[in-house]
């Protein structure tokens, strides 16, 4: 059946063919409208899927099993705090068997354990970060030398994982890291009301440790700081400087041309070559310490140097010519006019930019890998020139860790990273909301 | 006497000389100041930045070389033979006096350190005072100068100015030697690399295994340097990349800017944004724990043998990063169609839908086909994700369920650890970085100029 | 022009703190194998916890690479200790010798098993040595000869039932580490080089050409079916979790750590019974691929860098690396009592090291 074409009469809107050819543009208009809608779905969607993902496995990470204990504290083994001074009797606390201590208060709740082995496999419910968590605890207090206390100790990690339920108790035995008899222990301790999962500051107050349970992120925000201190006060002004020279100065030249060709692919260029550049350049050839802030710092500030000169070009493009036409009306020289009237104005921008730089530098890996910013850094770190790892190199060395516990740790992580980037962008924010003009 | 006190010093000095040009130049003229070429505090800066300029230069110096110079010094103050060498190099020494000078006699006992120790410590307070008064003496010079030559006609505006001018373009040229270094190093280690292993084989060959003897006597590692599979394994993962983050983000920004409300953009565009600001290593993460045994379980129950290190799980991770930058780069394409175009096109009747494809799409395409290209290059040059979730293996496949490696994982591995600088496989990782360097800045220009391009027709 | 001004003082108080003066180094660093990792960085920890020293500083570079950082010159710029899962080699004092670090003090630690794991869900295998060397060497004998000089063809295996049908017919994938590893260097030299010793005619080739014996024993196949998986042994045993072909070389404390997803083959040694990686086993000598831990000092900055003989004394104290130290927890295998005093008192002597 062929349908005469009617190109020459008006169109019959009415007519079969017509509406089922408006049916199918709409169809279309609908799956298209559709599909668009979709990908923002699911673009929301994997935001949602990735913060809840981590937040889901971090929480547990600020979070830590401790037992409750009742120790002896005996002169004998810590020393007599009124017959020494504090650094002797600190000393003294130190070097004592603290882990002894808790074994023998073990002995009581557990009077049926008695072989020595099985005495050994009580004592590892606990962390060893119960020795330090003793001696600290006695030096700030001396009077309880002495006494009986009930302290909440740390629970090791393994036992953590457990109370925590991220440790499978239904498999067989030899299936997991925790065996039938530790798990009656716990059983006990949980009857009796001594078992408890606390709010653990260590997280947020100690360096690193090859224990999940008391490895703690602050050393590497204070790398971090450290190292992004550096790159502020090299990428700002220098930032700028330049992005003032480019925009109110530069005659149209060829090599201004090139600078600003430069520019733009540098900030195109791959993070990792900023890296290689650091390596070969701060350290190959001007032997700057491996592993420091200062040298990250410079890196990380050659790497944020275009965002902040691009930022900081548009927000002085943005000033009206008027205002400076007005200025230099009035007598101003060009520099007058830029340092007294366009900088001013352009300023919320610029620090806008400069801050979206400096979280960009705050979340980068890659080129503090090449530098060496990768070590086992217990301390915290102390100047610009000393060892020091970032935060996003913490969570990539806990992210390889083989102890099951590290995998919350480093979700725990990434909640303080993203914290500080979403404080850091909120600022940003709230900035370009109150200064923003409309010309 | 620190040098950040000399540094404090030298800027309340620069504030002095501030004051006083200022004072000078008024007292020049009596206090009338219409009869100065500029303003008084543009004699207070001349005279300031007279001031600070080679002051900071001569603790710049100090900072720099002064330090050599007392070690030197001090080594020269140990007696022959003193302490117990053994052939040891000074250095060592050096170390122990510093950590003498540091902590005393804490740590070290041997009595020669701790006298060179004094040495130094005096030494170097010396040299501080020397220094001090010698960076004071320049900036009063300076001041002396400046002062001298403020009369009324004095053009002190035009010196400030011409100096800051010399400041502003010292600060560009910071950016071009950033490029300069970046393409020495890469050049230049790179060019070692190629003296052992050649070029064509670089670039052709189809076999990587770095495995280099690290020992005269190690045998079973003939090194091959073949970087075809890296090339071929990080090309996979962009595609794969591109797959997910081309389609979603594109359609994200055809809703976001013909089809939502106020109110959706205004939720969507941030949520966009934050997805963004996530820190690559959080995806790397994300991608090793949680989407690669995903899929991996996924291709189990329908009988497909996905690596737990599949090209498809770092891809799919990558392309979720990617997807707002493709979004808000063509967002801005899109916006930059004149309204003209689309409001005729919908007056003829079109619909929506149509007027995008038949119309706004074509107009746009530039500006999508320069934001894709910006995504590609974005994505070969990725890192912490494909280090993370990607594997080791140079397959030269093109199955995404297969594991395969990248350019940026083998810089990686190639790096971290054994850092000198002569073995080949160090330096392959300067080469590879060259290649990702050359071919990120290729898909850079390319895109400039297709945005170029595009902005001629309708300005 | 305040501004400006703060921007001066930041920007000059930056200037007078990056280089006061050059900075001395009172933190001990180490670097060198993934193995030893896990134990130096627990005695790191606890020293910096229990004295009034800094916590070292440890990076995880591979035992060649450690060495090669090591070897690298005395100086606060190179590191004082690295760790190795092999004995130093001649070539490597030698190295050291000739940048000027003449004294080593050599510390055995303890023992590690290389153990061939694979997931809990893969099949199990029991492996001989030359099962080992015949999935893994570059050459094999010709199938019907005792190999030897001209009766060694690039290695045809794709599959373990090939090599014997005891095995499961599964494809060949081992991830191991590479060459910077002492865990390579330890597997070919107990698994490799003796499982080819298994065919009398690369036995011969020992005594006739040396050079090409070591060629045929040492070198490992390059066609994919070894994969270098890095020097970091976690990812391995991340890679074989979701893997299952995947058969992983790495430390026995790995194993150890890991025990609940993995599982260890038994190994024979020629025609013997197959061992259990198992901590009696390895210790007593049983398990055929069994090797020692070391760390090694450079005496030249023993006094020079603060706290090296004090963290000496904490890695060879009871508590640390006996039976019952902490480092037992971490799946170190202890040294026999007699062996830890002598090595104590010889590195509480600074005791240089001597190859011969």
């Amino acid at each position: 059946m062929t349908t005469p074409s009617k190109i020459d009469s008006p169109t019959l809107w009415d007519s079969k063919e017509m509406q089922r050819r408006t049916a199918r543009r709409y169809r279309q208009e609908r799956i298209f409208r559709a599909a668009g809608l979709g990908a923002v779905a699911i673009s929301a969607l994997f935001l949602v899927v990735l913060l809840g993902n981590i937040i889901s496995q971090g929480t547990g990470g600020f979070f830590q099993t401790y037992i409750e204990t009742e120790v002896e504290l005996p002169v004998k083994v810590l020393g007599d705090p009124r017959t020494m001074t504090p650094e002797e009797f600190a000393n003294s606390v130190r070097r004592a068997n603290m882990l002894g201590l808790v074994a023998k208060s073990l002995e009581e709740t557990f009077p049926e354990v008695t072989s020595r082995s099985e005495k050994r496999a009580l004592i590892k419910i606990f962390s060893t970060g119960v020795r330090g968590q003793l001696a600290q605890f006695v030096t700030e207090n001396p009077n309880v030398v002495g006494t009986r206390q009930k302290l909440w100790l740390l629970a090791s990690d393994d036992i953590d994982q457990v109370v925590k339920g991220n440790i499978d108790t239904e498999t067989d035995e030899g299936d997991r890291r925790v065996s039938d008899r530790e798990l009656a222990w716990l059983q006990k301790l949980e009857d009796a009301g001594r078992v408890d999962v606390k709010f653990h500051t260590t997280f947020l107050t100690s360096g690193d440790s090859r224990n999940p349970e008391m490895a703690g992120v602050w050393g590497a925000v204070v790398g971090s700081a450290l190292t992004l201190f550096v790159t502020l006060i090299l990428a700002f002004p220098v930032g700028v400087l330049t992005a003032i020279y480019l925009e109110e100065f530069a005659p149209q030249n060829r090599f201004t041309d090139f600078l600003e060709i430069n520019i733009n692919n540098l900030a195109a260029v791959p993070s990792i070559v900023f890296g290689l550049l650091g390596l070969a350049v701060f350290i190959g050839t001007m032997h700057l310490p491996r592993s420091a802030p200062l040298v990250g710092g410079f890196t990380l500030a050659l790497m944020t140097l275009p965002t902040i000169i691009i930022a900081s070009r548009a927000a002085i493009k943005a000033v009206p010519p008027s205002i400076r036409d007005a200025a230099r009306g009035l007598g101003a020289s060009p520099m007058q006019v830029i340092f007294h009237h366009v900088l001013p104005l352009a300023m919320p921008g610029i620090l806008t930019g400069t801050i979206i730089g400096m979280a960009q530098a705050l979340g980068e890996t890659a080129p503090l890998l090449m530098i060496g910013m990768v070590a086992f850094i217990v301390d915290i770190p102390s100047g610009i020139t000393g060892a020091a790892t970032a935060l996003p190199v913490q969570v990539y060395l806990w992210a390889d860790s083989p102890e099951r516990a590290f995998a919350e740790k480093t979700s725990a992580a990434i909640m303080v990273l993203l914290f500080f980037l979403i404080m850091m962008n909120a600022v940003a924010i709230k900035l370009r909301q109150k200064f923003e003009r409309k010309w | 006497m620190t040098s950040s006190a000399i540094s404090v010093i030298i800027l309340l000095l620069s504030l002095a000389a501030f004051a006083a040009g200022r004072q000078r130049s008024l007292a020049t003229v009596g206090g009338r100041r219409s009869d100065l070429h500029s303003l008084p505090r543009h004699y207070g800066y001349f005279a300031a930045s007279l001031v600070i300029l080679p002051s900071t230069l001569i603790l710049v110096l100090w900072l720099t070389f002064g330090d050599f110079v007392l070690e030197r010094m001090t080594m020269n103050s140990i007696p022959e033979g003193a302490v117990a060498t053994e052939g040891v190099e000074d250095h060592l020494v050096l170390n122990r006096v510093r950590i003498a000078v540091d902590q005393g006699d804490r740590v070290e006992k041997d009595p020669t350190i701790l006298a060179a120790a004094k040495f130094y410590r005096e030494a170097h307070g010396e040299a501080v005072w020397v220094t001090f008064a010698a960076a004071l003496l320049a900036g009063l010079a300076g001041l002396a100068f400046a002062l001298k030559a403020t009369s009324p006609e004095f053009r002190a505006r035009n010196k400030v100015e011409t100096i800051m001018r010399v400041v502003l373009i010292a600060c560009s040229t910071l950016a071009v030697l950033t490029t300069v270094g970046i393409v020495a190093s890469l050049l230049f280690e790179s060019l070692r690399f190629f003296q052992q292993v050649p070029i064509s084989e670089f670039l052709f060959g189809l076999k990587w295994s770095p495995q280099t003897a690290l020992r005269a006597d190690q045998v079973g590692s003939s090194g091959a340097f073949g970087a075809v599979p890296l090339f071929a394994g990080t090309l996979l993962i962009s595609l794969l990349a591109m797959a997910v983050a081309g389609p979603i983000g594109l359609l994200a920004a055809i809703y976001l800017t013909q089809y939502a409300s106020g109110r959706v953009r205004a939720v969507a565009k941030p949520a966009l944004e934050i997805l963004a600001g996530v820190p690559t290593v959080v995806y790397g993460f994300f991608a090793a724990l949680t989407i690669a045994p995903l899929f991996r379980d996924m291709g189990l129950s329908v009988g497909l043998d996905i690596a737990s290190e599949s090209a498809l799980a770092a891809g799919v991770v990558m392309g979720i990063m990617i997807i707002p930058f493709v979004s808000s780069l063509s967002d801005d394409a899109i916006t930059a169609v004149p309204r003209s175009l689309s409001d005729g096109s919908l007056a003829l009747g079109a619909t929506p839908s149509e007027t995008i494809r038949k119309v706004i799409l074509p107009a746009a395409l530039p500006g999508i086909v320069g934001a894709f290209l910006l995504a590609v290059s974005r994505a070969v040059g990725e890192t912490m994700i494909v280090v993370m979730a990607a594997g080791m293996q140079p397959n030269l496949t093109a199955n995404p369920f297969e594991a395969v490696t990248t350019v940026t994982v083998q810089i990686v591995a190639l790096l971290t650890g054994d850092q000198e600088f002569d073995s080949a496989k160090t330096l392959s990782a300067f080469a590879l970085g060259l290649v990702l360097f050359v071919v990120t800045l290729f898909f850079n220009m390319i895109a400039i100029r297709v945005v170029r391009k595009y902005r001629e027709i309708y300005d | 022009m305040k501004k400006y001004l703060l921007g001066t003082i930041a920007a000059l108080a930056f200037i007078g703190s990056t280089g006061a003066h050059a900075q001395s180094r009172d933190q001990i660093r180490i670097v060198g194998s993934s193995t030893v990792f896990p134990f130096s960085t627990a005695v790191a920890e606890e020293f910096g916890r229990t004295t009034n020293f800094k916590a070292p500083i440890v990076e995880s570079t591979g035992s060649g690479g450690g060495l090669k950082l090591f070897c690298g010159g005395v100086g606060t710029a190179h590191p004082d200790i690295t760790n190795s899962s092999r004995r130093i080699k001649q070539s490597e004092v030698d190295m050291c010798a000739a940048n000027g670090v003449s004294e080593i003090v050599e510390m055995k630690i303890g023992f590690d098993g290389i153990v061939m794991a694979a997931a809990k869900t893969s099949p199990s295998m029991t492996l001989a040595l030359h099962h080992i060397y015949l999935a893994l060497a570059a050459q094999v004998p010709a199938p019907g000869t005792d190999g030897g000089e001209g009766h060694l063809i690039p290695n045809p295996f794709k599959r373990w039932n090939e090599i014997d049908p005891s095995l499961p017919n599964e494809e060949i994938v081992v991830l191991g580490p590479p060459p910077t590893s002492g865990t390579r260097d330890a597997f070919v030299e107990l698994a490799l080089e003796v499982g080819c010793d298994f065919f009398k005619g690369n036995a011969a080739l020992k005594k006739s050409n040396e050079n090409k014996h070591k060629q045929v024993c040492q070198t490992v196949r390059e066609d994919g079916a070894y994969v270098e998986a890095g020097e970091n042994d976690n990812l391995i045993v991340q890679k074989l979790q979701a893997d299952g072909r995947a058969v992983g070389v790495f430390g026995y404390s790995f194993l150890d750590q890991n025990s609940d997803v993995l599982q260890a083959f038994p190994v024979a040694k020629d025609d013997a019974e197959a061992v259990e990686p198992t901590f009696e086993a390895i210790s007593s000598g049983d398990y055929p691929v069994s090797r020692s831990l070391y760390v090694y000092v450079k005496k030249a900055h023993v006094g020079v860098v603060p706290g090296i003989k004090e963290f000496l004394t904490e890695f060879t104290s009871e508590a640390t690396w006996g039976d019952m130290g902490y480092l037992a927890d971490r799946g170190l295998i202890p040294l026999p009592e007699d062996e830890r005093a002598t090595v104590a008192e010889d590195v509480a002597a600074l005791k240089p090291l001597s190859l011969k």
